[in-house]
Protein backbone atom coordinates (compact mmCIF):
# COMPACT_ATOMS: atom_id res chain seq x y z
CA UNK A 1 0.00 0.00 0.00
CA UNK A 2 1.39 3.23 -0.84
CA UNK A 3 1.39 5.78 2.07
CA UNK A 4 0.97 9.39 1.95
CA UNK A 5 1.45 12.66 4.45
CA UNK A 6 -2.07 14.33 5.44
CA UNK A 7 -1.43 17.72 3.29
CA UNK A 8 -3.32 19.17 6.40
CA UNK A 9 -0.71 18.56 8.98
CA UNK A 10 1.94 21.25 9.44
CA UNK A 11 5.43 20.06 9.92
CA UNK A 12 8.95 21.16 10.26
CA UNK A 13 12.26 20.11 10.70
CA UNK A 14 14.37 21.24 14.21
CA UNK A 15 17.96 22.11 12.49
CA UNK A 16 19.61 22.55 15.27
CA UNK A 17 17.93 19.14 17.42
CA UNK A 18 18.76 17.55 13.75
CA UNK A 19 22.40 18.70 13.72
CA UNK A 20 22.87 17.32 17.60
CA UNK A 21 20.78 14.20 16.62
CA UNK A 22 23.07 13.23 13.58
CA UNK A 23 26.17 13.68 15.79
CA UNK A 24 25.18 11.78 18.82
CA UNK A 25 24.54 8.49 15.81
CA UNK A 26 28.06 8.67 14.63
CA UNK A 27 29.40 8.76 18.05
CA UNK A 28 27.53 5.72 18.27
CA UNK A 29 24.79 7.53 21.32
CA UNK A 30 21.46 6.41 22.03
CA UNK A 31 19.42 9.93 20.34
CA UNK A 32 15.63 7.57 20.33
CA UNK A 33 14.81 10.41 22.67
CA UNK A 34 15.81 13.07 20.74
CA UNK A 35 13.15 15.26 18.57
CA UNK A 36 14.28 15.99 15.32
CA UNK A 37 10.99 17.00 13.93
CA UNK A 38 7.62 18.75 14.78
CA UNK A 39 3.94 17.85 13.42
CA UNK A 40 0.45 19.35 14.60
CA UNK A 41 -2.74 19.47 13.19
CA UNK A 42 -6.13 21.03 15.48
CA UNK A 43 -5.31 19.68 18.64
CA UNK A 44 -2.50 17.35 18.43
CA UNK A 45 1.15 17.64 18.18
CA UNK A 46 3.86 15.29 17.70
CA UNK A 47 7.66 15.31 17.90
CA UNK A 48 9.68 12.65 16.45
CA UNK A 49 12.94 11.35 16.81
CA UNK A 50 15.59 10.65 13.69
CA UNK A 51 14.06 7.62 12.69
CA UNK A 52 10.25 9.07 12.86
CA UNK A 53 11.28 11.73 10.96
CA UNK A 54 12.73 10.24 8.29
CA UNK A 55 9.96 7.71 7.55
CA UNK A 56 7.39 10.67 7.91
CA UNK A 57 9.31 12.47 5.33
CA UNK A 58 8.97 8.85 2.67
CA UNK A 59 5.48 9.51 3.07
CA UNK A 60 5.31 10.94 -0.58
CA UNK A 61 3.21 7.44 -1.89
CA UNK A 62 6.05 5.18 -1.23
CA UNK A 63 5.10 1.68 0.34
CA UNK A 64 6.70 0.08 4.07
CA UNK A 65 9.17 -2.16 1.73
CA UNK A 66 10.24 0.87 -0.10
CA UNK A 67 10.57 3.02 3.00
CA UNK A 68 11.96 0.33 5.04
CA UNK A 69 14.82 -0.75 2.24
CA UNK A 70 15.81 3.16 2.22
CA UNK A 71 16.80 3.36 5.52
CA UNK A 72 18.28 0.24 6.42
CA UNK A 73 21.04 1.89 3.84
CA UNK A 74 21.22 4.67 5.99
CA UNK A 75 21.17 3.33 9.59
CA UNK A 76 22.40 0.59 11.12
CA UNK A 77 18.99 -1.34 11.90
CA UNK A 78 18.15 -4.83 11.22
CA UNK A 79 14.94 -4.53 8.19
CA UNK A 80 12.73 -6.79 10.31
CA UNK A 81 13.31 -4.97 13.14
CA UNK A 82 13.00 -1.58 11.88
CA UNK A 83 10.18 -3.11 9.43
CA UNK A 84 7.63 -3.97 12.98
CA UNK A 85 8.48 -0.64 14.27
CA UNK A 86 7.69 1.64 11.46
CA UNK A 87 4.17 -0.53 10.86
CA UNK A 88 3.51 -0.30 14.29
CA UNK A 89 4.54 3.66 14.04
CA UNK A 90 2.68 4.07 10.62
CA UNK A 91 -0.56 2.85 12.15
CA UNK A 92 0.11 5.37 15.23
CA UNK A 93 0.22 8.10 12.11
CA UNK A 94 -2.98 6.44 10.27
CA UNK A 95 -5.17 6.67 13.78
CA UNK A 96 -4.52 9.99 14.32
CA UNK A 97 -4.93 11.17 10.93
CA UNK A 98 -1.44 12.41 9.99
CA UNK A 99 -1.07 9.44 7.21
CA UNK A 100 -3.36 7.58 4.93
CA UNK A 101 -2.88 4.45 2.91
CA UNK A 102 -3.85 4.15 -0.64
CA UNK A 103 -3.78 0.71 -2.17
CA UNK A 104 -1.42 0.24 -5.41
CA UNK B 1 9.40 7.36 17.69
CA UNK B 2 7.82 10.35 19.58
CA UNK B 3 10.08 12.67 21.81
CA UNK B 4 9.93 15.53 23.39
CA UNK B 5 12.26 18.61 23.17
CA UNK B 6 12.41 22.55 22.89
CA UNK B 7 11.60 24.28 19.43
CA UNK B 8 13.87 26.16 17.50
CA UNK B 9 10.70 28.92 17.05
CA UNK B 10 7.15 29.18 17.81
CA UNK B 11 4.67 27.06 15.83
CA UNK B 12 1.99 29.75 15.85
CA UNK B 13 1.90 33.58 15.97
CA UNK B 14 -0.98 35.30 17.42
CA UNK B 15 -0.92 38.52 15.21
CA UNK B 16 -3.42 41.18 16.56
CA UNK B 17 -3.12 43.30 13.32
CA UNK B 18 -5.02 46.08 14.62
CA UNK B 19 -7.42 47.15 17.84
CA UNK B 20 -9.85 48.99 16.07
CA UNK B 21 -13.56 46.62 17.15
CA UNK B 22 -17.02 47.51 16.13
CA UNK B 23 -17.97 45.34 19.08
CA UNK B 24 -18.01 46.12 23.35
CA UNK B 25 -17.26 42.81 24.58
CA UNK B 26 -17.09 42.68 28.76
CA UNK B 27 -14.02 40.86 28.78
CA UNK B 28 -12.34 42.65 26.08
CA UNK B 29 -8.37 42.32 27.03
CA UNK B 30 -7.02 44.82 23.93
CA UNK B 31 -9.38 47.81 24.57
CA UNK B 32 -6.59 49.10 26.23
CA UNK B 33 -3.78 48.27 23.53
CA UNK B 34 -2.13 51.32 21.78
CA UNK B 35 -4.39 52.43 18.44
CA UNK B 36 -1.13 52.17 16.07
CA UNK B 37 -0.47 50.06 13.55
CA UNK B 38 2.08 48.45 11.09
CA UNK B 39 1.89 49.16 7.96
CA UNK B 40 1.25 46.80 4.98
CA UNK B 41 5.07 46.92 3.74
CA UNK B 42 6.56 46.52 7.09
CA UNK B 43 3.57 43.75 8.06
CA UNK B 44 5.37 41.86 5.14
CA UNK B 45 8.61 42.41 6.35
CA UNK B 46 7.69 41.21 9.77
CA UNK B 47 5.94 38.24 8.03
CA UNK B 48 8.90 37.52 5.70
CA UNK B 49 11.31 37.23 8.74
CA UNK B 50 8.88 34.86 11.22
CA UNK B 51 8.92 32.80 7.93
CA UNK B 52 12.83 32.33 8.18
CA UNK B 53 12.49 31.78 11.65
CA UNK B 54 10.55 28.92 10.87
CA UNK B 55 7.10 30.01 11.89
CA UNK B 56 4.50 27.83 10.60
CA UNK B 57 1.30 28.96 10.81
CA UNK B 58 -0.08 32.68 12.02
CA UNK B 59 -3.49 33.49 13.73
CA UNK B 60 -5.08 36.99 13.13
CA UNK B 61 -6.79 38.82 15.72
CA UNK B 62 -7.30 41.98 17.13
CA UNK B 63 -9.39 43.97 17.77
CA UNK B 64 -11.64 42.57 14.67
CA UNK B 65 -9.43 41.69 11.94
CA UNK B 66 -11.63 42.45 9.41
CA UNK B 67 -11.93 46.44 9.87
CA UNK B 68 -7.80 46.30 8.76
CA UNK B 69 -8.63 47.34 5.30
CA UNK B 70 -5.67 45.44 3.76
CA UNK B 71 -6.18 41.78 5.49
CA UNK B 72 -6.94 40.41 3.03
CA UNK B 73 -3.75 41.44 0.74
CA UNK B 74 -2.03 40.45 3.94
CA UNK B 75 -3.18 36.94 4.69
CA UNK B 76 -2.42 36.47 0.89
CA UNK B 77 1.03 37.67 1.12
CA UNK B 78 1.23 35.53 3.68
CA UNK B 79 -0.50 32.13 2.58
CA UNK B 80 1.49 32.37 -0.81
CA UNK B 81 4.38 32.37 1.20
CA UNK B 82 3.40 28.75 2.62
CA UNK B 83 2.06 29.94 6.01
CA UNK B 84 -0.81 28.66 7.27
CA UNK B 85 -3.55 31.44 8.14
CA UNK B 86 -6.14 31.56 9.86
CA UNK B 87 -8.31 34.67 12.10
CA UNK B 88 -10.57 34.77 15.11
CA UNK B 89 -13.32 37.56 14.13
CA UNK B 90 -16.69 38.32 15.66
CA UNK B 91 -18.00 37.80 12.49
CA UNK B 92 -19.78 40.81 11.89
CA UNK B 93 -18.37 41.69 8.63
CA UNK B 94 -18.46 38.47 6.76
CA UNK B 95 -21.17 37.74 4.16
CA UNK B 96 -21.22 35.59 1.47
CA UNK B 97 -18.77 37.77 -0.58
CA UNK B 98 -15.96 38.50 2.59
CA UNK B 99 -15.96 34.66 2.88
CA UNK B 100 -15.23 33.59 -0.37
CA UNK B 101 -12.91 36.42 -0.55
CA UNK B 102 -11.14 35.14 2.99
CA UNK B 103 -10.97 32.11 1.17
CA UNK B 104 -9.43 33.16 -2.06
CA UNK B 105 -6.96 35.43 0.65
CA UNK B 106 -5.38 31.54 1.34
CA UNK B 107 -7.54 31.53 4.98
CA UNK B 108 -7.67 27.92 6.45
CA UNK B 109 -9.75 28.19 9.18
CA UNK B 110 -11.95 30.65 10.70
CA UNK B 111 -13.20 31.14 14.43
CA UNK B 112 -16.07 33.08 15.00
CA UNK B 113 -16.73 34.11 18.93
CA UNK B 114 -20.15 33.29 19.94
CA UNK B 115 -20.09 32.95 23.82
CA UNK B 116 -24.22 31.59 23.98
CA UNK B 117 -26.37 29.64 21.84
CA UNK B 118 -29.11 32.05 23.23
CA UNK B 119 -28.89 35.16 21.38
CA UNK B 120 -29.80 37.76 23.83
CA UNK B 121 -27.21 36.43 26.22
CA UNK B 122 -24.22 36.55 23.57
CA UNK B 123 -25.22 40.17 22.14
CA UNK B 124 -25.34 41.54 25.73
CA UNK B 125 -22.20 39.97 26.64
CA UNK B 126 -20.51 41.28 23.13
CA UNK B 127 -22.45 44.73 23.82
CA UNK B 128 -24.04 44.66 19.99
CA UNK B 129 -27.70 44.03 19.30
CA UNK B 130 -28.05 41.63 16.04
CA UNK B 131 -24.27 40.19 16.59
CA UNK B 132 -25.03 36.74 17.44
CA UNK B 133 -27.49 36.52 14.14
CA UNK B 134 -24.41 37.96 12.34
CA UNK B 135 -21.98 35.33 13.97
CA UNK B 136 -24.01 32.49 13.08
CA UNK B 137 -24.62 33.60 9.56
CA UNK B 138 -20.79 34.07 8.74
CA UNK B 139 -20.76 30.06 10.24
CA UNK B 140 -22.53 29.30 7.35
CA UNK B 141 -20.58 31.30 4.89
CA UNK B 142 -17.62 30.30 5.68
CA UNK B 143 -18.41 27.17 5.26
CA UNK B 144 -19.98 27.36 2.24
CA UNK B 145 -17.04 28.91 0.96
CA UNK B 146 -15.36 26.13 1.73
CA UNK B 147 -13.28 27.17 5.08
CA UNK B 148 -13.03 25.59 8.11
CA UNK B 149 -14.65 27.13 11.03
CA UNK B 150 -14.01 26.90 14.59
CA UNK B 151 -16.73 28.46 17.67
CA UNK B 152 -14.55 30.34 20.50
CA UNK B 153 -16.64 30.76 23.66
CA UNK B 154 -15.20 32.07 26.20
CA UNK B 155 -16.32 30.13 29.89
CA UNK B 156 -17.54 32.63 32.42
CA UNK B 157 -21.02 33.04 34.54
CA UNK B 158 -23.17 33.40 31.15
CA UNK B 159 -22.54 29.84 29.99
CA UNK B 160 -20.75 27.98 32.44
CA UNK B 161 -24.04 25.17 32.65
CA UNK B 162 -24.51 24.74 29.22
CA UNK B 163 -21.92 22.79 27.83
CA UNK B 164 -24.16 20.34 26.07
CA UNK B 165 -26.46 22.97 24.53
CA UNK B 166 -23.18 24.68 23.40
CA UNK B 167 -21.76 21.86 21.55
CA UNK B 168 -25.23 20.80 19.92
CA UNK B 169 -25.33 24.52 18.65
CA UNK B 170 -21.92 23.82 17.26
CA UNK B 171 -22.70 20.63 15.81
CA UNK B 172 -25.66 22.40 14.42
CA UNK B 173 -23.84 24.62 12.59
CA UNK B 174 -21.30 22.24 11.31
CA UNK B 175 -17.88 23.66 12.87
CA UNK B 176 -14.69 22.16 12.81
CA UNK B 177 -13.72 22.19 16.41
CA UNK B 178 -15.21 24.18 19.15
CA UNK B 179 -12.97 26.33 21.97
CA UNK B 180 -14.13 26.28 25.34
CA UNK B 181 -11.27 29.62 26.39
CA UNK B 182 -10.74 30.24 30.21
CA UNK B 183 -11.44 33.26 31.43
CA UNK B 184 -8.76 35.25 31.36
CA UNK B 185 -8.97 38.08 33.66
CA UNK B 186 -6.82 41.16 31.88
CA UNK B 187 -7.99 44.13 30.23
CA UNK B 188 -11.86 44.57 30.96
CA UNK B 189 -11.98 40.71 32.29
CA UNK B 190 -10.17 41.80 35.30
CA UNK B 191 -12.22 44.97 35.72
CA UNK B 192 -15.61 43.00 35.54
CA UNK B 193 -14.20 39.62 36.87
CA UNK B 194 -16.20 39.90 40.20
CA UNK B 195 -19.27 39.95 38.22
CA UNK B 196 -17.71 37.34 35.84
CA UNK B 197 -15.50 35.06 36.29
CA UNK B 198 -15.53 31.50 38.66
CA UNK B 199 -14.87 30.39 41.72
CA UNK B 200 -11.92 27.58 41.80
CA UNK B 201 -14.47 24.58 42.55
CA UNK B 202 -16.84 26.21 40.06
CA UNK B 203 -13.78 25.75 37.56
CA UNK B 204 -13.53 22.17 38.65
CA UNK B 205 -17.06 21.33 38.09
CA UNK B 206 -17.02 22.60 34.83
CA UNK B 207 -13.91 21.08 33.47
CA UNK B 208 -14.81 17.66 34.91
CA UNK B 209 -18.06 18.05 32.72
CA UNK B 210 -16.33 19.53 30.05
CA UNK B 211 -13.77 16.64 29.74
CA UNK B 212 -16.43 14.00 29.99
CA UNK B 213 -18.21 15.71 26.95
CA UNK B 214 -15.01 16.17 24.90
CA UNK B 215 -14.61 12.30 25.36
CA UNK B 216 -17.92 11.41 24.09
CA UNK B 217 -18.11 13.86 21.44
CA UNK B 218 -17.20 12.18 17.93
CA UNK B 219 -16.48 14.55 14.68
CA UNK B 220 -15.79 17.84 16.32
CA UNK B 221 -12.94 18.68 18.38
CA UNK B 222 -13.91 20.34 21.69
CA UNK B 223 -10.44 21.88 22.91
CA UNK B 224 -10.38 23.40 26.41
CA UNK B 225 -6.78 25.57 26.29
CA UNK B 226 -6.48 25.30 30.45
CA UNK B 227 -3.23 23.54 32.17
CA UNK B 228 -4.97 23.18 35.41
CA UNK B 229 -7.39 20.62 33.78
CA UNK B 230 -4.05 18.05 34.58
CA UNK B 231 -5.17 17.76 38.06
CA UNK B 232 -8.15 16.08 37.12
CA UNK B 233 -5.90 12.77 35.84
CA UNK B 234 -8.36 12.78 32.77
CA UNK B 235 -7.32 11.26 29.81
CA UNK B 236 -7.44 14.20 27.24
CA UNK B 237 -7.23 12.56 23.96
CA UNK B 238 -4.64 14.69 22.64
CA UNK B 239 -0.90 15.22 22.83
CA UNK B 240 0.50 18.14 23.63
CA UNK B 241 4.42 19.07 23.15
CA UNK B 242 4.77 20.85 26.44
CA UNK B 243 3.31 21.19 29.48
CA UNK B 244 1.57 23.91 31.50
CA UNK B 245 0.53 27.23 29.49
CA UNK B 246 1.97 27.05 25.92
CA UNK B 247 2.55 30.65 25.62
CA UNK B 248 6.16 31.10 24.76
CA UNK B 249 6.51 27.40 24.15
CA UNK B 250 4.93 26.84 20.76
CA UNK B 251 3.58 30.55 20.50
CA UNK B 252 3.87 34.13 20.52
CA UNK B 253 1.57 37.07 20.36
CA UNK B 254 2.21 40.40 18.34
CA UNK B 255 0.35 43.39 19.26
CA UNK B 256 -0.70 45.76 16.48
CA UNK B 257 2.44 48.22 16.80
CA UNK B 258 5.21 45.00 16.43
CA UNK B 259 5.27 44.41 20.19
CA UNK B 260 5.63 40.76 20.83
CA UNK B 261 4.56 39.12 24.25
CA UNK B 262 4.57 35.94 25.59
CA UNK B 263 0.69 35.67 25.34
CA UNK B 264 -2.17 38.23 24.25
CA UNK B 265 -2.86 38.15 27.55
CA UNK B 266 0.78 39.24 29.10
CA UNK B 267 1.38 42.75 28.92
CA UNK B 268 5.02 42.24 28.70
CA UNK B 269 6.69 43.43 26.10
CA UNK B 270 10.01 40.99 25.13
CA UNK B 271 10.55 43.01 21.82
CA UNK B 272 9.31 44.09 18.67
CA UNK B 273 8.82 42.09 15.17
CA UNK B 274 9.62 45.08 13.13
CA UNK B 275 13.22 45.64 14.82
CA UNK B 276 14.44 42.75 16.87
CA UNK B 277 15.28 39.16 15.55
CA UNK B 278 12.51 36.62 16.29
CA UNK B 279 14.91 33.93 17.22
CA UNK B 280 16.85 36.24 19.30
CA UNK B 281 14.04 36.85 21.53
CA UNK B 282 12.89 33.31 21.25
CA UNK B 283 16.24 31.78 22.65
CA UNK B 284 17.17 34.78 24.88
CA UNK B 285 13.99 36.79 26.25
CA UNK B 286 14.16 36.55 30.19
CA UNK B 287 11.09 36.58 30.60
CA UNK B 288 10.50 33.48 28.13
CA UNK B 289 12.86 31.66 30.65
CA UNK B 290 11.05 32.50 33.33
CA UNK B 291 8.31 31.23 32.35
CA UNK B 292 9.41 27.86 30.97
CA UNK B 293 11.33 27.31 34.18
CA UNK B 294 8.42 28.56 36.59
CA UNK B 295 9.35 27.70 40.26
CA UNK B 296 6.80 26.28 42.07
CA UNK B 297 5.22 27.99 45.11
CA UNK B 298 2.64 28.20 47.48
CA UNK B 299 0.21 25.25 47.20
CA UNK B 300 2.38 24.22 44.16
CA UNK B 301 5.54 23.01 45.99
CA UNK B 302 3.85 20.01 47.74
CA UNK B 303 0.66 19.54 44.52
CA UNK B 304 1.22 15.87 43.10
CA UNK B 305 -0.11 17.57 39.90
CA UNK B 306 2.80 20.21 39.52
CA UNK B 307 4.48 18.22 37.17
CA UNK B 308 1.85 18.17 34.57
CA UNK B 309 -0.25 21.37 35.08
CA UNK B 310 3.47 23.53 35.53
CA UNK B 311 1.24 25.89 38.01
CA UNK B 312 -1.51 26.50 35.49
CA UNK B 313 -2.24 29.29 33.54
CA UNK B 314 0.94 31.69 33.67
CA UNK B 315 -1.41 35.04 32.17
CA UNK B 316 -4.14 34.39 35.01
CA UNK B 317 -1.31 34.42 37.90
CA UNK B 318 0.34 37.08 36.99
CA UNK B 319 -3.01 39.45 36.30
CA UNK B 320 -4.55 37.95 39.98
CA UNK B 321 -1.29 37.80 41.92
CA UNK B 322 1.69 39.60 40.41
CA UNK B 323 3.72 36.99 39.86
CA UNK B 324 4.14 33.74 36.90
CA UNK B 325 5.48 31.52 39.60
CA UNK B 326 2.21 31.55 41.80
CA UNK B 327 -0.52 29.31 41.78
CA UNK B 328 -3.03 30.15 39.39
CA UNK B 329 -5.62 31.37 41.25
CA UNK B 330 -8.60 29.17 38.97
CA UNK B 331 -6.95 26.03 40.62
CA UNK B 332 -9.13 24.30 43.07
CA UNK B 333 -6.57 21.61 44.27
CA UNK B 334 -6.59 22.41 47.94
CA UNK B 335 -2.89 22.61 50.03
CA UNK B 336 -1.77 19.06 50.67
Amino acid sequence: MKIFRNPEILWREEDESKAEAYEGLEQGEDVSEMGTSVLFSDGIMLSLNVLGTEIWKRCDGRDVESIVSDLTLQFDVEPDVLRKDALMFLDELAEKGFIRYEDN
Amino acid sequence: MKTTNFLKAPLTINWAVTNVCNFKCRHCYSRTDPSQELDEKTLHDCIEKIIAAGVLSINFGGGEPLLRSDLLDIALFASQRGLRVSMNSNGYLINREKARSLKAAGFSKVGISIDSHRPEVHDSFRGIRGSHQKAVAALAYLKDAGIKTSLSTVICRINYHDIDTLIAFAAEHGVHQLNFHNFKCSGLGYSNKDELDLSADEWKDFYISAMKAKQQVKGMEISLDDPIIASLGMKAETDSLVKGSVCGKLSLNIKSNGDITPCGFIPIVIGNIASDDLKDIWFNSPVLAKMRNKIPTGKCSTCKSYDDCLGGCSARALALTGDFNNPDPHCWVHES
